[in-house]
């Protein structure tokens, strides 16, 4: 993929969708804590549009871990999102990486509804240096 | 506060009754969102047509959204988007054919549009379970399309003396289908009623009528009376049907081959 060299933080030229170029390799062992390590993943799961991490930007709404089923909560910015389908799939990919990973069940959620209030302070700083305001 | 209701907990009538709301609700935000679509180039503005792209989009967001709720039955909502004939739907008459004009469009944003979230709101204030936890989303985008239709019938309302009867005759002659759509006075909507799922028909139009009397009064419009003429309570609409184009569209059927659900 060729490499934008417009300035842009160094993440946003190898953007890929999910940010697939920055992923983790897949831990060596078991995680003792899998609800941590699935956040962690998740973490590194990029916005299709906006390269910020899908945590940062207030999407994921909980994560449980059962017998190696990982359940996911998940909600979009908008009921309209062109990248729900890119979303799921990222989400889904990030997360079979990992061997201790049996599946993953995406849950849908729309209550509470997401605003730009559950975009992390980290988020909002990442946006601020993509020219991106957030009250 | 009174106790929600979960989809197993209707018995076959009442759940033929809010699978009867929920394809109202979905059919007519498809219809619309294709209605919309006809303007996206061709408004008065740029920013006009940029404004009916979004609402056309968020139409057609909420749409799925709602389909996707008859799963809640065991129903798979891919047919019901996608082989339904014209006759089976039963989306608001007041869509069954295209916008005329500008003012045709703002007049469905200002009277089908907020038709709609008088309804959706109701819905999801009542005891439906499913209903509370999907529309809070679509109400709070819906809160644009409210704007939109405020900032132009005032603008159309002020200016000559044409764009007022313009807007006007275009409120007049949707409203009074549109309001029975969205207050049905049947044997389901008192059972729905009944249920507490959703308000009686005389509280939809006095919500209707304190949320935007006030919108088209600036037009010269009064709110009518909702005319039930040859109303099919077995749809849940008036008489008629959208057109085959429009279906067309809503089905994707130029898309079919291309299908990957």
């Amino acid at each position: 993929m060729p490499v934008l060299d417009v300035g842009l933080p160094a993440h946003v030229s190898v953007h890929k969708s999910g940010g697939r170029d920055l992923w983790s390799e897949p831990m060596a062992a078991a995680p003792e804590d899998p609800v941590a390590a699935a956040w962690a993943c998740l973490h590194e799961v990029l916005d299709p549009e906006i390269p910020i991490s899908l945590v940062d930007l207030g999407l994921i709404y909980g994560v449980a871990v059962e017998n190696g089923v990982v359940r996911v909560d998940l909600t979009f910015t908008a009921t309209a999102c062109p990248c729900m389908e890119f979303i799921r799939e990222d989400v889904t990919d990030r997360l079979s990486q990992e061997s201790w990973v049996q599946s993953v069940d995406i849950h849908e959620v729309w209550d509470p509804s997401w605003t730009t209030d559950r975009i992390t302070e980290e988020g909002r700083a990442l946006l601020r240096t993509l020219g991106v305001g957030v009250a | 506060m009174s106790v929600p209701l979960q989809p197993a907990d209707l018995d076959d009538t009442l759940r033929a009754d809010v699978r009867r709301l929920l394809l109202a609700l979905a059919d007519t935000k498809r219809i619309l969102g294709i209605r919309y679509s006809d303007w996206l180039l061709g408004a008065p503005s740029l920013e006009a047509g940029i404004a009916a792209s979004g609402m056309a989009q968020d139409e057609w967001g909420h749409a799925r959204l709602l389909y996707a709720l008859l799963k809640d039955f065991g129903e798979d909502p891919v047919p019901v988007e996608h082989d339904r004939e014209p006759e089976a739907y039963v989306s608001c008459d007041a869509l069954d054919v295209p916008a005329e004009d500008w003012a045709d469009v703002v007049a469905l944003i200002a009277v089908v549009d907020s038709a709609l979230t008088v309804v959706l709101e109701a819905f999801s204030e009542g005891r439906y379970a499913p209903a509370g936890a999907r529309a809070g989303k679509m109400i709070a985008e819906e809160a644009f399309h409210g704007d939109m239709a405020r900032a132009w019938v005032r603008s159309l309302a002020g200016g000559t003396s044409e764009s007022r009867a313009r807007i006007a005759d275009a409120c007049n002659s949707r409203l009074p289908r549109t309001l029975a759509w969205m207050a049905p006075d049947d044997d389901a909507a008192a059972r729905l009623a009944e249920a507490g799922i959703m308000p009686t028909t005389d509280e939809l139009l006095e919500r209707f009528a304190d949320r935007h009397a006030n919108m088209f009064a600036a037009a010269g419009v009064q709110v009518p009376a909702p005319n039930r003429e040859g109303w099919d309570a077995a749809r849940g609409r008036g008489p008629g049907h959208p057109g085959l184009e429009a279906v067309e569209r809503a089905r994707g059927d130029l898309n079919r081959e291309l299908f990957v659900e």
